[in-house]
């Protein structure tokens, strides 16, 4: 697969600005989402804007170093304060782009409206920001002397892909539905948001799908992909062969999984790969007794 | 001392206060004071040769604006009057553009109740953090107008020319389903079916023990820092649950549950579903968690609405690409 034109250069460019600005972070201990197990505190960075963003930042009791997983934004206005058994195990940094909830005091994202903010230009694509919010966080994980840095994963969807290309001392993927793979393509398969906002914007202007679509390249997975190195696995749909190019781009060793449309048992496998893959022991968020 | 669950026959310890009926009564009298004044605003962008989408906004309890989306089949693809359906959503999702239940030939709506997106202007307690606002008084507990929020869109609908206000019914998971479940009891004559998928707000201070997860376990969290307030705690949710709301509900229910749901247990579903007298159906599917079986139920939940509320038929997807 070829990288579009000007890929390196642009993505360089991101690097540059991330460069120039210092994070500046800032913690605060927030005592109610902590335990005795572990503290949890709102985090605060400086990313490319400058913005300053947020995230929800968890280190376990005890001597460290512990293993340590960057939880990628996800697409919709919350993220949830990281997983308890998560906490319980690991450094956690759940990360608010910019324009969530915590991190939208100068802008706020809309949705739908997101996917297509700025979409017409890459130097304005919002999504050019909101990857540098995730290579910041990873960046402000790495540097904490908690972190085993030898056990740390990213977690999330194409973000997490795309920030393990910028990071490759990362050493453990797990991603979950990259929404811009082949995103030129998948739009026309479904009629559900967020995909639809980009059927909405061509139906409306359909001449500027030719910028839409070289926009889109440069985010799609698969041309980050070769860049990936660490241990990946990728969650698919009923369709193993749509994930089959992004799979075999993938640099380091990968593998797919195949839902089983099974809540429990799919959280249970996913948690159990990534537990194995960071030395821990899987936990069940549904316990099957309960003590009285 | 430790033991296997059993959420089917789980009892759950949860009494209904004497007064929850004068209480909802006296809720619903404010609200029906203050006037709706909705209005639509055309969403051109989002709308097809299909769907016509509307960015609407009404008038709540305590004056809140809250927004939401309206989707109407267009007059070219099917006449009206077309049965109505209110969507609900979670707790942290935003509101449903429901342009493919319009597809399908309903005139939906897709609600923000107060907190959400482009209804936070005057009350935004958060994520987390609307579960414990004012968790001490029910009297200005955060679901109190919440609630009547998603009231008010079934007001909404009912206000539409285009809508057969005897077909109108309320769909959603987890907060959603709890909407479903609660609008469904304060109208009991207004909605003709309901389908809940993995309710939440049931059985709450029971979910609150059983389970780490957010959203639930906000509870906890506020209970480790204010111990003391545990009674006040008890008694404000005991208004708010959706197992004392389900004995007044007379449409017909679809309700459908995870067996390992991490975030609304098992229990309390069974729970809220054993609290209905009306007609109604339980799906509950092992191995399945808060997704509540959703990949094999969806089909089931879209069979039931159009058995109860009768859509012309609408278009396939390959027919609007």
């Amino acid at each position: 697969m070829t990288r579009p034109d000007g890929f390196t250069a642009y993505w360089d460019r991101l690097e540059a600005d991330l460069t120039r600005l210092e994070p500046r972070c800032v913690t605060e201990p927030m005592p109610r989402h902590s335990t005795e197990d572990f503290t949890v505190h709102a985090l605060r960075m400086t990313s490319v804007g400058p913005y300053r963003t947020f995230g929800y930042l968890s280190v376990p009791a005890g001597r460290g170093p512990f293993p340590a997983v960057l939880e990628t934004p996800r697409y919709g206005s919350v993220n949830p304060v990281p997983d308890y058994n998560d906490r319980m195990r690991y450094v956690v940094l759940t990360l608010m782009h910019r324009g969530q909830r915590l991190a939208d005091e100068t802008f706020a994202a809309e949705y739908p409206g997101l996917l297509t903010l700025g979409i017409d230009d890459p130097e304005t694509y919002v999504y050019r920001g909101i990857v540098a919010d995730s290579v910041r966080g990873a960046d402000v994980l790495l540097a904490l002397p908690e972190v085993d840095p030898d056990r740390v994963a990213v977690v999330g969807d194409d973000l997490a892909l795309i920030t393990a290309a910028f990071r490759p001392t990362i050493g453990t993927v797990r991603s979950g539905w990259p929404m811009f793979y082949r995103l030129a393509e998948a739009r026309r398969r479904t009629l559900e948001y967020p995909m639809q906002e980009l059927n909405d914007l061509l139906r409306a202007r359909p001449d500027r799908g030719a910028g839409v679509e070289a926009t889109l390249a440069l985010f799609d997975p698969i041309h980050h992909a070769p860049s990936v190195r660490a241990t990946t696995l990728i969650v698919e749909g009923d369709d193993p062969d749509w994930m089959t190019p992004l799979r075999e781009a993938v640099a380091g060793p990968v593998e797919g999984y195949r839902l089983s449309h099974e809540g429990g048992t799919d959280t249970d496998r996913l948690d159990a790969w990534l537990a194995g893959r960071m030395g821990v022991a899987p936990m069940t968020k549904f316990q099957g007794k309960v003590t009285a | 001392m430790t033991s296997v669950r059993d959420p089917e026959h789980y009892e759950l310890n949860l009494a209904r206060p004497a007064d929850f009926d004068g209480f909802w009564a006296e809720v619903l009298a404010q609200a029906g004071e203050i006037p709706l004044e909705p209005v639509m605003e055309p969403v051109p962008l989002r709308s097809t040769d299909d769907v016509e989408v509307f960015e609407i906004r009404y008038r709540s309890l305590d004056g809140v604006v809250v927004a939401g989306w309206y989707c109407r089949p267009s007059e070219s693809v099917s006449a009206p009057p077309y049965p109505g359906l209110m969507l609900v959503p979670g707790y942290v999702s935003e509101p449903t553009l429901p342009t493919s239940w319009a597809r399908r030939g309903y005139a939906a709506i897709g609600v923000a109740p107060r907190g959400k997106l482009r209804s936070n202007i005057r009350y935004n307690p958060g994520y987390p953090g609307l579960l414990v606002h004012n968790i001490v008084d029910r009297n200005t507990y955060a679901y109190r107008g919440f609630y009547v929020d998603a009231v008010r869109a079934l007001d909404f609908l009912r206000g539409r020319p285009e809508v057969d206000a005897a077909r109108i019914g309320i769909h959603g998971s987890s907060q959603g389903g709890a909407l479903t479940i609660i609008t469904c009891a304060l109208r009991p004559g207004d909605i003709a079916c309901g389908a809940a998928g993995a309710p939440y707000l049931c059985g709450m201070m029971a979910a609150a023990s059983l389970t780490h997860s957010y959203p639930y376990e906000e509870i906890n969290e506020y209970l480790r820092v204010h111990p003391s307030h545990r009674s006040m705690v008890e008694e404000t949710l005991a208004y708010f649950d959706g197992v004392n709301f389900a004995p007044l509900i007379q449409a017909p229910m679809l309700v459908y549950i995870g067996l390992e749901d991490h975030v609304c247990p098992p229990e309390t579903g069974y729970a809220v579903f054993r609290a209905m007298s009306c007609e109604k159906e339980l799906v509950a599917t092992p191995r399945c968690a808060h997704d509540a079986g959703a990949y094999w139920v969806n089909a089931r939940v879209e069979r039931f609405l159009a058995e109860h509320l009768r859509p012309v038929a609408a278009l396939s997807v390959e027919a609007i690409q």
